[in-house]
């Protein structure tokens, strides 16, 4: 058991470095700033993640945080508050920020059960898209904001794409790592319990309201700092990409790498991001086949690609048990 | 805002909500038979609206001949929208796998729609033709100007969903109906069959979603944007209170309301008016105007 953990976690490892060589190489300019983008998406789909993969609450929220976060960084970098902040402490603030929204908003609306927390979640994102869209004091109204610098530690600024490459690597490497080990915190247990059955759970000592709470704080966290890293990778701000159309599309992306499991967070929301770009040639039909996939994907692997990846393992493990106890003589 | 404006408002607004709360019912009556939250009803309205618009205009029917037809249609893509995202995802181990489906399923009907129909928005005739101008006829009581297509639209949809109300609580199918979504499982074992029950469920709740679909078309145009009126369907649902249908069509004749006195005050902020009602409505009364503290089946 240990030695198969041992290869997938090698596996996992290998692709990420072959990552991290390659897509420098293949994708410059525009693409490799597409490639930035999935990775930022991957953060607040981690977020998504905890809340419905972990948790079994399917929140739309996400995407609010990072709207929150992505203006943050816009209002406290730009000078337009009157003061004007180093980056890198704006960057980590930025999460606390939404950490603390995110807690104050999870306790009122996490009253709420099941579809109705996720009606919720869908007009807080309608509520914080039109104040983005519309306020120009803070959210500077349909023009967006402008002029973000980038991100800049001492006198070394990540201004380049390929900069901003290595650095998204290195934070969503951290990120993915944090959750994984949260799963199987105390924390990370008992909200695999809310999820499974609520009652039990209760029962057994687990404070359900407020596991849920932590959990929403905790994509709030991953919503800020995804948003923050947009702002600075980007330098602009506009509203369009906090509607509600792509807060389903955030969904989408982790429930199609596998609602439950980290690294398919991470693939799910480059695929969906990235594919997009390199089949531009079918863009006609591009959106209509994406449907469908949804669809398919959702009829036949409902635990994502990393559900198929799993089960294919579990198989093959399966036939190598059955033919060494068919070998053995063995007759279950 | 004078008193006329504040009628015209009233008006308005009750003739969007009764849109609304066709949407709204459809979708907990769905939620309240199968357990699934629909994201594609909105996309079911506006598809409801290109299929009349096709039937209207492109085909010339006349009206006695276009609702049946129109009907039947509904009842067509109901049932290709039940046996695909819905038959094959009922037993699937991740409860929001059949929700994410619908996702896609909008994506599906929105793109086939713009395909077919191009990206355009194609315009409606109304109902009633004012035949001096070729616009909708408007009707003056005072000094109240009203469109024909406002009320017209109030009305059938006031029908249309009474005539539920109606085979719900009267009849015996209605009956089976309600049967088989409380409990599945003890209503088959009395005898009735639940995939047909389900598939009715279906076809009400979405020829209701196509039928609202019809009746907005000639006041905003035909277009892939109406797939957006799903969100105020959304607001009305939790306003007025959790999984109640009397609750929903309600809080959407209220989410109407705000939304006709917020175009007139605050415009821009229309949305964001309505969302706000809504998060103010879940901090002060979470189980909504009419809520019981049963749970939700979703």
């Amino acid at each position: 058991m240990k030695g198969k953990l041992k290869t997938s976690t090698f596996l996992i490892l290998l692709f990420c470095i072959l990552f991290v060589i390659a897509v420098p190489m293949v994708f410059h300019g525009y693409s490799l700033m597409v490639v930035n983008l999935s990775l930022i998406y991957a953060i607040t789909t981690l977020g998504i993640s905890v809340m419905l993969g972990m948790g079994g609450q399917l929140s739309f929220a996400g995407l609010a945080f990072m709207g929150a976060g992505a203006y943050f960084i816009a209002n406290v970098c730009t000078g337009r508050l009157g003061f004007k902040m180093a980056t890198l402490p704006a960057l980590l603030l930025a999460p606390v920020f939404c950490g603390i929204l995110a807690y104050v908003l999870g306790l009122i609306l996490l009253k709420l059960k099941g579809t109705f927390f996720t009606f919720a979640t869908i007009a807080l994102v309608q509520v914080s898209f039109s104040f983005f869209m519309n306020y120009r004091p803070l959210f500077g109204g349909p023009d967006g904001i402008s002029g973000i610098p980038s991100l800049s530690i001492g006198n070394y600024s990540f201004s380049s794409n390929n900069k901003m490459f290595y650095l998204l690597v290195v934070i969503l490497a951290v990120v993915a790592l944090i959750v994984e080990r949260i799963r199987v915190t105390k924390f990370g247990r008992s909200l695999a319990s809310v999820r499974d059955n609520d009652i039990a759970a209760l029962s057994l000592g687990v404070n359900v309201y407020m596991t849920k709470v932590k959990a929403f704080t905790l994509s709030g966290v991953l919503g800020g700092l995804a948003g923050a890293l947009y702002a600075m990778q980007g330098n602009f701000v506009a509203s369009d990409l906090f509607a509600y159309n792509n807060a389903t599309q955030f969904i989408i992306m982790a429930m199609v790498g596998g609602v439950n499991n980290t690294f398919g967070s991470i693939i799910g929301s480059v695929l969906i991001t990235v594919l997009p770009e390199v089949l531009r040639s079918l863009e006609r039909y591009l959106q209509l086949f994406y449907g469908l996939a949804v669809i398919v994907l959702m009829v036949f692997m409902p635990m994502g690609l990393a559900g198929v990846f799993k089960q294919l393992a579990k198989r093959l493990k399966m036939k190598k048990k059955t033919s060494s106890k068919a070998s053995e003589g063995v007759i279950k | 805002m004078g008193l006329n404006v504040i009628i015209t408002c009233l008006l308005n607004g009750l003739a969007m909500g009764m849109v609304y709360a066709l949407i709204a019912m459809g979708i907990i009556l769905l939620i309240r038979a199968v357990g699934v939250l629909n994201f594609a009803q909105g996309d079911l309205l506006m598809l409801g609206a290109y299929v009349t618009f096709a039937l209207k205009v492109d085909l010339k029917l006349p009206l006695w001949l276009m609702i049946p037809v129109a009907l039947l249609c509904f009842c067509a893509i109901a049932l290709i929208f039940m046996f695909s995202i819905y038959w094959p995802l009922r037993d699937a181990s991740y409860p929001a796998a059949i929700i994410i489906g619908t996702m896609g399923a909008s994506i599906v009907i929105k793109e086939i729609c713009m395909l077919i129909w191009g990206g355009l928005p194609l315009r409606m005739p109304p109902l009633l033709i004012n035949p001096e101008t070729g616009g909708g006829r408007l009707i003056t009581i005072g000094n109240v100007n009203l469109q024909w297509q406002y009320i017209i639209t109030g009305l059938v949809g006031a029908i249309a969903i009474g005539a539920v109300f109606f085979l719900f609580e009267n009849l015996y199918a209605g009956k089976m109906l309600q049967a088989a979504s409380q409990d599945k499982f003890a209503a088959e074992l009395i005898g009735i069959p639940t995939m047909i029950t389900i598939a009715a469920t279906y076809i009400i709740s979405i020829s209701l979603a196509c039928i609202g679909g019809y009746l907005v078309a000639p006041i905003f145009t035909v277009s892939a944007s109406l797939g957006t009126l799903l969100l105020r369907a959304f607001a009305g649902v939790i306003i007025g209170g959790l999984g109640n249908i009397k609750g929903a069509i309600i809080g959407s004749l209220i989410v109407g309301i705000i939304e006709a006195f917020a175009s007139v005050r605050l415009s821009t902020y229309k949305d964001a008016v309505i969302f706000l009602v809504l998060l103010v409505f879940l901090v002060v009364r979470p189980q909504g105007l009419f809520g019981t503290t049963i749970g939700d089946k979703a």
